[in-house]
This record gives structure tokens, sequence and C-alpha cells, in this order.
């Protein structure tokens, strides 16, 4: 309770949690409402927005209909951006623990790994990834944790850095505490605030890359995301700007609301900051 | 009174340039810059070595061929001034044109086509080695005399004397023993043509100028071609509003720009000229696939596809249905009159995949395809999700699977490793030219790219095309098409959607860039800018 008194005084990070409530309910309401297949083309092509009562969000220039594309896109959007940021976060902190934990040659080994992954431009490096192997919705989740765990990984290791000198650990290493206990059990919880921070932007990032993604035809061809739709719609821009513009804003309220969260969060989790406002 | 003045003189003065413009199309100008804007940029620029379609667009200003063609198909002489063929079709004789002389001063002779015949185009062209197989020998009695005696008849050979189809090179330059795969000729190539070739910046522009010795004067008209490279289809439409290029072919703007910009005053949009080539769009399917391999599969999978519904919405109605394998361009040899597999109605499809023993399954569903997509253009990948929506609605269960250009070639024609997959063949000015390649079991050949990669094998089918291949009577050699076409129709190895309209987006400015069924692929010594 403490936690969202802090949490509310930031209203844009209120504002933000209800735009992303909004989206997890269109999410889990599209098998609802749109029972059938997104991809179906289900009325005549190019109706335009507020036109008629059964498309309320208009059609595209097969027939299908916008509003449930942008419903069953918030689902995939929202799998892949949460999956493929668990992954990096679960990566990154086993990468970052142990690093920051042991120091020494531990840390220099890994921390070279990590630098290799965060020198190459990781948008190209997803883009690789995704047309080696086939474009699909796990090789995509994969490819977006691949560049998106190193920035955790140096995170949790400065984090780790930090508490390793301080007494509650020196006191668990004296009496003889195991390594993983100590890392996985003292140590993480307290290095957990800031990790829970930039994992809402890695959410907002991962939906962003699969967007470009799917923008540029290298999507998963047979799921409908936003990006899907917004790549779909751009060969036709001129003559029906909605089909770019209705995702586009969907994407944009989407990641806006992940980053006031992000910031609320960090307001709310970090001591130093309470009381500011 | 001023404005009424005014208003009267512009009048007069549109009736007058209305009248110049009149006067400027029976008068060509000359001079001027031509600009194109060209993508994919070609990696050289010689037909005779690489039959892809860019490097034929810039090659044919530079090197003429023996003749040209009417819409019609009708040849007329160019570096052959007349031919005379042989009652039995067996001999071959071409009267060159005197006074031609190379880009280099070097005069043109016969030597130069019996060289292009034997060492080029019968060893390295993709076509030209079924085209010239019969040929048993190229005599030269003298300088301007080529005569080709031939084992059999091959009525194809006088459609394939355009420049782009056997393209006329220069002996002097390639024949210097250097490895002709690697000649430095084909990056700065010579030729008789109208156009010299000057400079190639990579990734910029290609520069070629008027031919001063043209042997056809006072064409050509233009001073320069410049061919600028544009990599992004935005730009190019840019490009062709703000004037800063005049002209582009094979439909060069994303194809839902060509409407708004044909409709611009000082553009114009032609269909004409791709007769030549005549572009397929087909949905090729893999006879080997379980499913596949029943033909009452594959004639619902064609009936089950609105062909008119892709066209107009996916294609922007640039598009003509095809009713069976041959084009309605091959004049001579097409024939509507076929088993019909081609029109819509996913009822009878329902009813063929029951009559299979394929019933709906749990989930509405029969059994499940892949479907290969290249996603090179705005209109493969939602010609590819209309495709997964109709056959899903006569219950085919179809997963896109989204590949690029070299993995498509690896993955189909190589590795077999496909369902379906939608291709784009040019079926070319005769059956056995074009569309032979895609039904002639003797060409299913791993691993060569655009060959029958269906898999269909029917001795009738082979019976017909291997007939027609040396038939030189018209009238028997057009009743082995017609044979071919019902059988291709009523077995449907492959299913036929619609013949490709390309569009040639150009400035009002530019005339005569389309006389005949070659189009673009023409020498362009006719065109001129209108002042």
């Amino acid at each position: 309770m403490a936690f969202w008194r802090q949490y509310r005084r930031n209203v844009a990070a209120v504002i933000g949690l209800a735009i992303l409530l909004v989206v997890v309910v269109m999410a889990v309401s599209a098998p609802l409402l749109y029972p059938g297949d997104p991809w179906d083309m289900a009325g005549k092509p190019f109706i335009w927005p507020f036109q008629s009562w059964k498309f309320p969000l208009g059609t595209d220039r097969l027939g299908r209909d916008v509003a449930a594309c942008i419903f069953h896109g918030a689902r995939v959007s929202l799998l892949i951006g949460l999956v493929a940021t668990l992954v990096a976060v679960v990566v990154g902190i086993v990468v970052g623990a142990f690093a920051g934990f042991y120091g020494g040659k531990v840390d220099d080994v890994l921390m070279r790994l990590t630098e290799i992954f965060q020198t190459i431009p990781s948008f190209i490096f997803i883009f690789v990834v995704v047309a080696v192997f086939t474009p699909t919705v796990p090789i995509i989740v994969l490819a977006i944790a691949i560049v998106s765990w190193p920035q955790l990984a140096r995170l949790v290791r400065g984090e780790f850095i930090a508490l390793r000198g301080r007494d509650f650990i020196q006191g668990c290493i004296a009496i003889g505490m195991s390594d993983l206990r100590i890392i996985f059990f003292q140590a993480l919880p307290n290095a957990l605030a800031p990790v829970i921070v930039t994992a809402s932007v890695t959410v907002a990032l991962a939906i962003l890359a699969e967007s470009g993604l799917a923008f540029l035809g290298l999507g998963d061809p047979n799921v409908m995301s936003w990006g899907t739709i917004i790549g779909a719609g751009r060969a036709v821009l001129r003559q029906a700007w909605y089909l770019t513009a209705i995702p586009g804003v969907a994407i944009l309220l989407t990641v806006l609301a992940l980053n006031l969260i992000g910031d609320g969060l960090n307001d709310a989790l970090n001591p130093r900051l309470r009381g500011r406002r | 009174m001023h404005t009424h003045l005014t208003r009267r003189a512009t009048i007069a003065g549109l009736a007058l340039s209305t009248f110049a413009s009149s006067m400027a199309r029976a008068e060509p100008v000359k001079g001027g810059v031509l600009n194109v804007a060209l993508f994919p940029e070609p990696p050289m620029a010689v037909s005779a070595f690489n039959s892809s379609t860019y490097v034929g667009l810039i090659s044919t200003k530079i090197f003429d061929g023996l003749v040209t063609y009417t819409y019609e198909m009708k040849p007329e002489p160019l570096l052959a001034t007349s031919w005379e063929i042989a009652p039995d079709g067996l001999t071959y004789t071409f009267k060159l044109r005197p006074n031609v002389k190379w880009h280099d001063g070097k005069p043109f002779t016969s030597a130069d086509v019996k060289y292009s015949l034997e060492k080029v185009w019968s060893k390295m062209h993709p076509r030209g080695r079924t085209t010239y197989q019969n040929v048993t020998s190229v005599e030269t009695p003298d300088d301007l005399t080529i005569v080709l005696k031939l084992s059999k008849p091959t009525p194809i050979l006088m459609k394939s004397l355009s420049s782009y189809e056997s393209q006329v090179i220069p002996k002097h330059i390639f024949d210097d023993g250097t490895d002709l795969a690697k000649h430095p000729g084909m990056n700065a190539p010579i030729g008789t043509g109208p156009f010299v070739f000057k400079e190639w910046k990579k990734g910029e522009y290609i520069l070629m100028e008027r031919n001063p010795n043209y042997w056809d004067q006072p064409k050509p008209y233009l001073d320069k071609i410049v061919w600028k490279i544009i990599p992004d289809a935005a730009a190019r439409a840019a490009a062709l509003e703000t004037g800063e290029a005049d002209f582009t072919a094979f439909s060069a703007v994303s194809i839902s720009d060509i409407k708004r910009l044909a409709s611009l005053p000082k553009l114009a949009a032609e269909t004409r000229g791709y007769e030549y080539l005549a572009p397929l769009f087909l949905l090729e399917l893999n006879n080997r696939n379980e499913y596949l391999s029943k033909v009452e599969v594959r004639q619902a999978i064609s009936h089950a596809i609105d062909r008119k519904f892709l066209i107009d919405n996916v294609w922007e109605g640039y598009g003509t249905a095809l009713t069976g394998p041959i084009p309605p361009t091959n004049v001579e040899y097409y024939t509507k009159d076929v088993p019909d597999t081609v029109s819509y109605d996913p009822k009878k499809a329902a009813e063929l995949l029951d009559k299979a023993g394929y019933k709906v399954g749990a989930g509405g569903k029969r059994f499940k395809l892949r479907l290969e997509v290249v996603a090179v253009s705005d209109t493969m990948a939602p010609s590819g999700e209309y495709i997964k929506q109709a056959l899903g609605k006569v219950g085919i269960d179809v997963e896109l699977r989204n590949i690029d250009l070299g993995g498509f070639i690896k993955r189909v024609y190589s590795d077999y490793d496909f369902d379906m997959t939608m291709n784009v063949i040019y079926a070319m000015p005769d059956p056995t030219i074009g569309v032979q390649r895609l039904y002639w079991s003797k060409n299913i050949k791993q691993g060569v790219p655009f060959a029958n990669v269906s898999g269909y094998s029917n001795p009738d089918m082979d019976k017909a095309l291997e007939g027609a291949q040396t038939e030189n009577d018209p009238a028997k050699r057009k009743a082995m098409f017609v044979e071919m076409q019902k059988i291709a129709a009523r077995d449907v190895p492959l299913t036929d959607l619609f013949y490709i309209k390309y569009v040639t987006l150009h400035n009002k400015r530019v005339m005569d860039h389309t006389t005949g069924a070659e189009g673009t692929y023409a020498n362009f010594a006719k065109v001129y800018l209108a002042k």
C-alpha cells in the first residue's frame, strides 16, 4: 500500500498505468469481441473509420477489419514485449549477479562477453538473427532478448558490486551461507528496484523492435501485430493514411505508457526521491 | 477589360501551343537529355551474357538486334535488312546492313553475328541454348551475308532476334582469349546501337551519349540518356513528380502510387510494350506433396482464388486474369477453349476437396500447406495474405513463410522444400521459349531457377510441347499448343493467376518510347523530347 501511495503521487505514471490497463483489456478481450480470425477479409476494402457500425476503425486494402486487427495485435505486441523482456531479465540478472558478486576473472569474462553483444547495433543484430532463422514468434522473441539482456546485466552487476561490500552480505559470507543463496535470496531482492524500472522500458523497446521488424516485412507473416498493419498500410499511405495512423497511435500510446510507468516506478522505488514532490 | 484581354490572349496562346505540340508530334525534335529513374542497378551491361530484366533495359540502347518487332510480333529490319527462310524451315539467310560501325569505329560484319551465335547465344544464354540447339552450321559467304543451317525446324528463331534475346556483340572485343565470364567488355560495352556508353558511377548513374555515326540519321534524337540509380520507390515517384526523372519502366514506383502519378498533368502511364516479355503471376505447386499430388486438390485451389479480387485490390487493377497456361499475348497460339478450372467458385472447390477424400476436420480445416513469400515488393506480401485467406475459406490452412530472394532460390529450386510459391515468370512471345519450361518433364532440373519446379510430368504434355518445338507448319503447331493448353487446364500442375500489366510512367514530353512489342527494350533511337 505504501508503494501505491508513493506511485500515485506521479500523475503521469498513473495515466501511463491506465493506458496500459486499456491495452491489456484489449488483448484479453480480443477473442471474445472478435472471435474470428483477424486476417479474414470481412468486408469491402478501404472503408474509412467511423463510416460503418460494423467496422468502427474501417477496413484495409484486403477488406480486413482494422479494429479486430488492433485488438488481436495488442495480444501479439504485449506477448512479444513481455516474454522477450522476461528472457532478457533472467539472463541479465544471472550474468550481472555472478560478474558483480565474484568480480575478478569471472567478471572480466562475463563483461567482455556482454560488451561483444553491446557493440553490435541492436536492430541490425535482430535483423541478422531473424534472417538467418525463419521469422516466427519464438525466434523474434529470442532475437529481441539477445539484444536486450546486456544492458540489464551491466545494471545488475553495478548493484551487486555496491552490495558486496555492505555489512549484511559480508555477514552472510561470514556465517558460511552458500554463494547461490546469498546471490539470489540476500543480494538480489535489494538490487531488484532498478531492474524493474529498466524492464518496463525494455518491454517498450521490445514492442518497438517487433513493430519495426513487421513493418519491414520481417515479422512472422502468420501473426497479426501492430507493425504488420503499419507495414501493410505503408504502401497505400497516400490514399488511406488511417491504416498507418491507427496502429501507429496504438504503438505510441503503449510505449509512452510503459515509459511513464517506468518513471513512476523509479520515483516510487527510489528511497532518495521519496517525498520530493 | 484588362483581365478579359489577358484571358483571351491565354486562350489564343493555349491554342497555339496545342498546335505547336501537334506539330512537334509530326516533327521529332533533336537534342535534350532523357533522365531515367532506375532500380535495381544492373550488375553489367550486355544481355547476351545475362538475361535479367534491368540488364536488358540498358543494354538494348547500346546494342542493336538483328530485327525489332511490331506489336503483332512481326519482325522489322534493324541490323539485318532482309531475310529468307527456306520452305522446309532448315535454312535461314540474312542480309546485313552495310556501313554499320561499332562504337570504336571498327566495321560490323557477318563475323560478329557468327561469333555471337556460336560462342555466346548458344552457349551462355539460358534461353538461347534451346533456341539455337538445332543450328548445325553458320556460314558467312561474305561480310554482309549469314546463312544458318538447321537440323530441325525452329519456329521460334525469328521471334528470338531482338537485341534483348540475341544481342550481337563485337567479335574483335570479346574474342581475345579472355575468359568470357569475366570479360571487362561487359562493364564498358561497345555496340552498334544508337547510344554510346560513356560512364558508369556505381550506385549513382549510367551515362550514354548519342552515337553520331548511327546508320539511321537523323536518329537518334536524344543527346544523352542518364540512368539515375534511385533505390527507394517513393524517391523514384518524387523524382517523376519534380521532373528530376522523365521516365521509369517496369512499374518502378509503388503500385498504389501509379494511378495518382498518372493523373498528374505532366505525367502519363503506358501499359503497352511488355508483350514481348509477357510477365505472368503464378502460384506454383509442389506436385510431390501428398495433397498437391491429387489433381482435385490442385483444381480446388485454382477455383478458390478470386483472380479479379486479387488484381483489383492488391495489384490496383494492373493485371488480366489468365484462363490457362498461355497468355493472350501469344496471339497465334492462345485459346480460350479449355476446360474451366479458373472461375472463382469456392463451392466447387469444397466439393473437389471432399471428392479427393479430405473432409473438413477440427477447426474447419482439412489440411495444411506452406506458402513461400518473397517480400520484395508491396504486392507480394498482400498477395500471399490474400491466398492464405482464400484457401482458408475452403478449408486449406496456409502457413506463410517470409524469405529473401537468395533463400527462396535455394529452398524452392535446390531443396524442393516448399508446398506453394508465388512467382513472376516471363512467358515471352512464344510458348516454346517461355511457358514450356514450366510444364516439360525434361525440364525438372533440381537446382536450376525457374525450371519445372512443380515436378509435373505427363507424356501427353511432353509430346505436344516437343512436337511444337520443331513443327514448321503453323496450323499443326497451333493444334499442338491447343492440346497443351487443354491438358494444362485440366491437370493444373501450377495455378495460372494473371498477366501482369507493367506500367511505363513517363513525363508527357517523352515521345515515341513505346512503339512495338519490345516496349522499353527498344533501342530508343526514335525517342525525342517534345518542346
